[in-house]
């Protein structure tokens, strides 16, 4: 019994996701404590027994089965997102879920997986590579079709998050330099251009300092980089365009002090939380921001803090650690099995993972702007705890199978 | 597409795991650097984000007087606070005309508190009446932030209302916030004048503070950990004066309608018995908020009420001052006492006449004191000169202040040698500039704390205690013992035949007919004084008289000026013997059924906080 475990039962990465699980129904109970909301609690409670479910389900699914649905799973996706755009609710000024009774399904969290799986299983095709300029604009197409609907809601954390997903399985799949800096260097521009005329043009100068020496084809680099210089500009009249609580998140991420009632009132406060939790916190339903909920809806994407200040360093390292180990696991994973199907559902998976680890982890310590991303396991939400267990599920059942080719 | 080669995934996986192993580290060095390195300021923003300071008023000292009377008592007063964060700015307006003040008002005084704290509520109006405090309470939902706030005011209890001595509070300044320090919050009051001033510091007692937690939007979700943090309030010290508060409302009576001040020492201590200084003011009327209209009529007053006359005035002191010559004279061995001259009504010198009221015949230093014969004196202090008058005067006390317990004194003015040359010129002087000084006319300053002072020391043969008002200060509320001040004591070294003759000269001047000051008798008790009708170019003669009492063994020195009415012996005298007699009767000195005391000290005796 034992052996099989051993063999085919994943549970150096389940453990720690049982840990974050422990930690995150603790967070979000002492988070909904004082705000007389036990139903949020309960929930979350139901939520990670169907998610236990979900990676249950998902670690002993049929391998060859997974494989075979990849296609379908991804279509079905995307007509939902066009769906929820249709007929879905709007929740803070976007519109990203399908109210189904008492359950809301949020249609982006599922689109998540089924991207990875479509996108391993057109890369692990033998007559795909990502040299051929064909194959890689497919793969991006797979990619940016339903980010562009996600956009359209629009969730810019949950589109990020295809983005972080992404970028890695290309280097994953040995895409070249030039590749990844064609993916890559729009990003940097654009985020220049949003601090103003001179970061922009020495982001500009870095991207062409960077495509002549690595003496691809003229042609493609002049296109790659005129497209640069376009996303570039475009950003600011983008940003104009974006919901004025976008715009304030984004003007907050440069500057986050600049007003710490108004936009920059949820950095601030995640800061003194943590900060004020010192090295052992200030005891469970003890904590001060949690209790008197100076950090608005903490349970969701600022579930963070409450470790931080209620079990100090100890709490968030603990939480921190936890999440090394799983990402962890999932690296050895896609490094380990035979399959290239797998490796790259393995690596795309984890970097997805990974993605919101460090999104929300980055928000929470004030590194990064407010991007509603939740902290997998631990955020309240059944959507994403159950595509976060659907991972780990998927990622157990990929290590059962990691002989098979 | 194909992922077999084993090497170039090896090094694949090896640089995610390092990009991925750099971001946690970033990831825990910013965990320690806000839960270490900033862990103290953090931590101190997360409590002012949510631990709210109530402060507690406490109760101000109460103020007793030698016999343990209450004088000053405290009433509830309630005032107006806002919580600037809790406030909404738009309901300015109404809560303007609820208070009936002016919005720029309230808005003044919530800018100045918010500067101070945002999280302390500010004092917007003190002593509201009863009418108001209904309305808001009525309207209490419609102006979140409003709160009302009961503190103490001062309340006056006794039939005298002493109010140069006692004092006033006033609303704490900006400067005196930044100079006293954390113990005042915009809107305390704090004493601006008088024992009250003197006293601050015994008299305020301590700030407690309740502490409480806030959610995010400012509502008291509970107390912090069950008040264990609470500070309670510590409650002002009481304050003992040696002031005896029925001869004071006695003297302030028996002035009633003059100008002027009566000053009475306990010869055997210094303690202050009764300061009056007529005219003067309702203390009550500034407890409160005080109207602007009767602070202007008070400062524009002519017969300047707020002007303390017992310790400012820089008034001639007359004849009252003979003592000071003879003494001089006597000291420096320019004269015998029974040294004479024959006085006829007048004195010439050089092409000046100097005048007396009488002609009062053959006169020796005695009988000079008992009549107040000025050619006498006029011609001694010739004999006597200035230094020597100058440096007797000093060791009385005049030409610098007494120190006593009561900031606002004046040194009056002495002229010395130097003084003179200063402002004449070294030879711009003769000595018949000097001749009235003698008699107490001329360049000289005193104040009735200074002759009360000056009574004092002939009174003691010496003796000299510096004057002060307070007994002792209650030494908490648990003992009930008092802490006594220190008193400061020196003494005048003359001869002991110069005090005999001075001495006997005013027991004279009293008790023997023909004597200047026979209106102080009291039957039964020898009384010694001096009479002084000062000169003054701007209308009638200021009266003095200053004396103590019993002659042999004295518990009362006094001195008393009118201003303006005529001589001191027919004006000063009687009020000086009234305030002696009335003194010695609550004493029990005097055998003679007591008179009714004030009514309000008798109902006092019953005032439970009179039993502290």
């Amino acid at each position: 019994m034992f052996n099989y475990l051993k063999e085919y039962f994943d549970y150096r990465t389940l453990l720690p996701v049982i840990g974050l699980l422990v930690l995150g129904i603790v967070s979000v109970y002492s988070a909904t404590f004082d705000a007389r909301l036990p139903e949020i609690f309960y929930r979350q409670l139901t939520f990670a027994a169907i998610g236990m479910v979900v990676l249950l389900v998902l670690a002993f699914f049929p391998f060859k089965l997974l494989h075979l649905i990849s296609y379908p799973a991804y279509g079905l996706s995307i007509i939902l997102l066009v769906s929820v755009l249709l007929v879905g609710k709007t929740v803070s000024g976007s519109t990203s879920w399908f109210n189904l009774g008492a359950f809301r399904l949020q249609p982006s969290e599922i689109a998540k997986i089924t991207t990875a799986l479509a996108l391993a299983a057109y890369l692990a095709r033998t007559d795909v590579s990502l040299r051929s300029i064909k194959c890689f604009l497919i793969a991006c197409a797979i990619v940016l079709f339903p980010v562009a609907l996600i956009m359209l809601q629009p969730d810019m954390g949950t589109a990020l998050v295809y983005l972080g997903m992404f970028f890695p399985v290309l280097y994953w799949g040995g895409a070249t330099r030039f590749t990844l800096t064609t993916i890559i260097a729009p990003v940097i521009v654009a985020v220049a251009s949003l601090f103003g005329t001179t970061p922009f043009l020495i982001a500009v100068l870095v991207v062409a300092i960077a495509l002549y020496a690595m003496r691809e084809n003229r042609v493609l680099a002049a296109l790659v980089f005129s497209l640069t210089v376009l996303v570039g500009i475009s950003v600011q009249f983008i940003y104009s365009g974006l919901k004025p609580y976008q715009q304030k998140r984004i003007a907050t991420f440069l500057d986050p002090g600049a007003d710490p009632l108004g936009a920059g009132y949820n950095i601030l406060q995640s800061k003194v939380a943590i900060g004020s939790g010192g090295l052992l916190g200030k005891g469970f339903l003890k904590g001060t921001q949690t209790q008197l909920n100076f950090i608005p809806e903490q349970w969701t994407d600022f579930i963070f803090c409450v470790p931080g200040e209620e079990f100090g360093f100890v709490g968030a390292a603990a939480v921190l650690a936890l999440f090394a180990l799983v990402l962890y696991r999932g690296v050895a994973i896609a490094a380990s099995v035979k399959n290239p199907y797998s490796s790259f559902l393995a690596i795309a998976l984890t970097a997805t993972l990974a993605t919101h680890v460090f999104l929300n982890i980055g928000m929470s310590l004030g590194l990064l702007p407010v991007i509603g991303v939740p902290l997998p396991f631990l955020s309240y939400g059944g959507s994403a705890l159950f595509a976060a267990m659907a991972i780990i599920g998927i990622l157990m059942n990929l290590y059962a199978h990691r002989k098979e080719y | 597409m194909a992922l077999q080669d084993d090497i170039l995934l090896y090094r694949r996986q090896r640089m995610v795991l390092i990009l991925m192993g750099l971001l946690f580290c970033v990831f825990f060095g910013r965990l320690l650097q806000l839960q270490f390195l900033y862990h103290e300021e953090l931590g101190k923003k997360s409590e002012e984000n949510s631990i709210r300071t109530i402060p507690k008023e406490p109760v101000r000292g109460y103020i007793f007087d030698r016999f343990g009377h209450l004088v000053v008592d405290n009433r509830p007063a309630f005032t107006v606070t806002v919580m600037p964060f809790e406030f909404d700015k738009k309901m300015i307006p109404s809560l303007a005309q609820l208070l009936s003040v002016d919005s720029e008002f309230v808005q003044e005084r919530l800018k100045k508190g918010e500067a101070y704290s945002r999280f302390a509520p500010v004092k917007i109006q003190r002593d509201i009446d009863f009418k108001t405090l209904a309305q808001l309470e009525e309207t209490h939902d419609r102006l979140p932030g409003v709160d009302v706030q009961v503190e103490s005011k001062r309340a006056y209890v006794t039939a005298a209302r002493a109010s140069h001595i006692l004092g006033y509070l006033k609303e704490v300044s900006e400067q005196q916030l930044r100079s006293l320090g954390p113990l005042y919050g915009p809107g305390d009051v704090v004493g601006s004048i008088g024992l009250e001033a003197e006293y601050e510091e015994s008299l305020r007692g301590t700030k407690g503070a309740e502490f409480s937690l806030v959610n995010v939007r400012g509502q008291i979700a509970g107390s912090l950990d069950n008040g264990k943090h609470d500070l309670p309030p510590v409650d002002g010290r009481n304050v003992v004066l040696t002031m005896d508060f029925d001869l004071q409302a006695y003297a302030e009576s028996l002035m009633a309608d003059r100008r002027g001040a009566v000053v009475a020492i306990d010869p055997r201590d210094g303690g202050i018995l009764a300061m009056v200084s007529k005219p003067d003011y309702d203390l009550s009327s500034f407890s409160g908020v005080t109207p602007p209209e009767l602070w202007r009529q008070l400062n524009e007053d002519p017969s300047t009420p707020l002007f303390n006359r017992a310790t400012l005035t820089r008034y001639p002191p007359g004849s009252t001052f003979k003592m000071i010559s003879a003494i001089a004279a006597l000291e420096n061995n320019v004269v015998t006492p029974s040294w004479g001259i024959t006085c006829g009504g007048a004195f010439r010198f050089g092409n000046k006449t100097f005048k007396d009221l009488h002609v009062h015949g053959r006169v020796d230093m005695l009988r000079a004191i008992q009549v107040s014969c000025n050619v006498y004196f006029y011609q001694l202090m010739l004999k006597v000169g200035l230094d020597n008058w100058a440096d007797i005067a000093q060791q009385f006390g005049f030409g610098q202040i007494t120190g006593a317990d009561i900031a606002e004194e004046s040194p009056g003015l002495l002229p010395t040698t130097s003084y003179m040359n200063k402002r004449y010129g070294e030879h711009g002087w003769t000595k018949g500039f000097i001749v009235s000084l003698g008699i107490g006319q001329g360049e000289l300053g005193v104040t009735p704390l200074q002759m009360a002072c000056y009574a004092m020391a002939l009174g003691n043969k010496g003796e000299f205690h510096r004057p002060h008002a307070v007994l002792g200060i209650a030494g908490g509320n648990q003992t009930g013992a008092l802490d006594t001040l220190l008193t400061d004591t020196r003494t005048l070294t003359l001869k002991p035949s110069t005090w005999s003759v001075v001495r006997e000269g005013m027991r004279r001047v009293v008790m023997e007919p023909g004597g200047t000051g026979a209106m102080a008798r009291v039957p039964g008790v020898k009384v010694a004084g001096k009479t002084g009708t000062a000169q003054n170019p701007h209308g009638p003669d200021h009266a003095w008289f200053v004396g103590f009492a019993p002659f042999d063994d004295p518990v009362i020195a006094i001195a008393v000026l009118v201003e303006n009415v005529g001589f001191g012996g027919s004006f000063a005298a009687p009020i000086a013997g009234k305030c002696m007699e009335r003194y010695m009767r609550n004493l029990g000195i005097l055998e003679s059924p007591p008179p009714s005391p004030v009514a309000s000290v008798k109902r006092l005796a019953s005032h439970p906080t009179a039993q502290n």
